[in-house]
């Protein structure tokens, strides 16, 4: 059981990337389908997904976390401390309804911590931010 | 545009260093290794001035913060016109399943709960069975502006153009509430729009008003934007218009109207969206808040929109300084700038007003008398007397209301 969702995950992601790399490739030059007057209105969303930085526990993070969201979300922010990566990975667990083991989650710290993040400040922390993501 | 700059935020680290382990800001105390340059996240003006300009569709080239679901900022250049245009108005969407197709013919707005009479709206009902109105109203969201708090706090790292002003028109919720007759005992009403979550378990975007603010007239279902309907990514067929309020609660492609007599249990009302509970939304990183409510009427802003970012300007000419005014409706009536760090001020003219929703347009003149370095800065004050903050911080970067500076370089 566990692992047939894990497969599914994982291709949903593969699937994912495949898609943005073929949107990447499409140009971002869309404009609004129709006039207002028409019955049905349509767009058609552009991706633009980072380059992610390779290392440990980038596996984890693709598969977990752009099932819902862009990783861009984390290109777009500062670097931060792992205290506050971590209270932001357990926030998409408990807020966000993300099914992350915990094996999976230290990794994505981790990852994040590597690729996004700045040594403890011995500081006070900027956790619990209620700012949806 | 008061861009952060390494230079500024070391020439500021190194004057609270100067002061001792601890300095107070505006009665806040702030442990200074919360500022510590090699640990402090932050973002370069480079970094914040690279940020790519992206297509999307019915847009403007925008600044892109992230891709899925959209989260895409108004370029500067056009806050110089009073009314900002739909292809160019922010865009911020929570759930990447947001709506990319909208069929007229089946769409259908939902008003249920406790009411004598359920309706479900076609566009066309809508427009057709109340009276239209409109109004002038400025939009921002909950977090513009985030990404100039120190120290800076996750979330969408807006800079300023997270906002816009634009001309709404619809319908009164009131009506539309009153058309349905709402029963005894209500005292709330919960807005769902179009947008669906990625997973079964993520919370649906749904947010609430109090029932007499849904009632009190001013509220709107909005389908025109600036003459023309609203673009797919600002919520077509219809949105909330929800006039001095931040625009978390101006829900988009709104679709459910649910009146109740219980608070909405909801993550978008009972943590997210959420500031200190007092009048500036201030707290100290290292003491923060437990007693928290729901972010909502706007406060105090204004920001610089001349000089630009990175201008160069020259000893002995003339400028006009200009930016822009906002709070939450109750008229903005002074805006003053000083050219010395805050130890002078002068006032700015502000332009006609255009409603009292709306943002106002101040100007000022000013001739750099020499060269050098000068801090630029602007605040505003409105007729409640409510006034731009000198500090200002809360875990969320939400609601900012803090002087802002320019620093321009004259040469």
């Amino acid at each position: 059981m566990k692992m047939r969702r894990v497969l599914i995950i994982l291709a949903v992601a593969t699937a994912g990337f495949a898609t943005c790399a073929l949107r990447a490739q499409q140009g971002n030059s869309q404009t609004d389908a129709s006039p207002a007057s028409n019955p049905v209105q349509k767009i058609s969303l552009p991706q633009y997904p980072p380059e992610l930085r390779p290392g440990p526990g980038s596996e984890a993070f693709r598969n977990n976390c752009l099932i819902c969201h862009s990783a861009r979300y984390v290109t777009m922010q500062p670097r931060f401390t792992k205290a506050v990566w971590q209270a932001e990975v357990q926030k998409m667990i408990t807020a966000y309804g993300a099914s992350i083991t915990p094996a999976d989650k230290d990794a994505i710290v981790n990852y994040l911590v590597s690729s996004h993040g700045t040594k403890d400040a011995g500081a006070p922390q900027v956790q619990g931010a209620t700012a949806p993501k | 545009m008061d861009l952060p700059t390494r230079f500024d935020r070391r020439h500021f680290v190194g004057m609270l260093a100067g002061m001792g382990a601890v300095a107070t800001l505006g009665g806040v105390t702030i442990p200074v290794a919360a500022f510590a340059t090699d640990s402090a996240p932050e973002l370069t003006a480079a970094e914040m001035q690279s940020r790519e300009l992206v297509r999307f569709p019915g847009k403007v080239p925008m600044i892109l913060l992230t891709d899925r679901p959209p989260q895409l900022e108004t370029p500067l250049q056009y806050f110089f016109s009073d009314l900002t245009p739909n292809d160019a108005f922010f865009v911020r969407w929570h759930l990447s399943g947001i709506p990319t197709s909208v069929e007229l013919r089946t769409f259908r707005l939902e008003v249920s709960g406790l009411v004598q009479k359920p309706l479900s709206l076609s566009l066309d009902d809508v427009k057709s069975k109340f009276e239209p109105v409109s109004v002038v109203a400025f939009s921002q969201c909950a977090g513009n502006s985030r990404s100039f708090f120190r120290p800076m706090v996750p979330g969408g790292q807006w800079t300023h153009g997270a906002m816009g002003n634009a001309q709404w028109k619809g319908v009164r919720l009131k009506e539309v509430l009153d058309a349905a007759g709402v029963r005894a005992g209500a005292t709330e009403v919960y807005l769902g729009g179009l947008d669906a979550p990625p997973l079964k378990a993520t919370p649906p975007f749904e947010k609430s008003l109090s029932i007499d603010h849904a009632r009190d007239g001013e509220v709107m279902i909005a389908y025109e934007m600036n003459g023309d309907p609203l673009p797919m990514l600002n919520g077509f067929p219809i949105r909330l218009v929800v006039p001095g309020w931040y625009a978390t609660y101006w829900v988009k492609s709104l679709s459910s109207i649910t009146v109740a007599d219980q608070p909405l249990k909801s993550f978008w009302m009972q943590k997210a969206y959420r500031i200190p509970n007092n009048p500036t939304a201030n707290e100290d990183p290292s003491h923060l808040s437990q007693d928290t409510v729901p972010i909502n009427r706007m406060a105090v802003h204004s920001i610089f929109l001349r000089p630009g970012p990175n201008e160069k300007l020259l000893a002995g000419r003339s400028y006009q300084l200009e930016g822009l005014a906002m709070d939450g409706g109750s008229e903005i009536r002074r805006v003053e700038v000083s050219k010395d760090g805050g130890q002078n001020w002068t006032d700015a003219s502000l332009d006609a007003e255009i409603g009292k929703y709306s943002w106002r347009r101040w100007r000022a003149d000013w001739t750099p008398p020499a060269r050098g370095n000068y801090r630029l800065m602007a605040r505003a004050s409105n007729a409640a007397g409510e006034a731009q903050l000198t500090s200002q911080w809360n875990r969320s970067g939400y609601q900012r209301s803090l002087i802002e500076q320019y620093d321009a370089v004259v040469l």
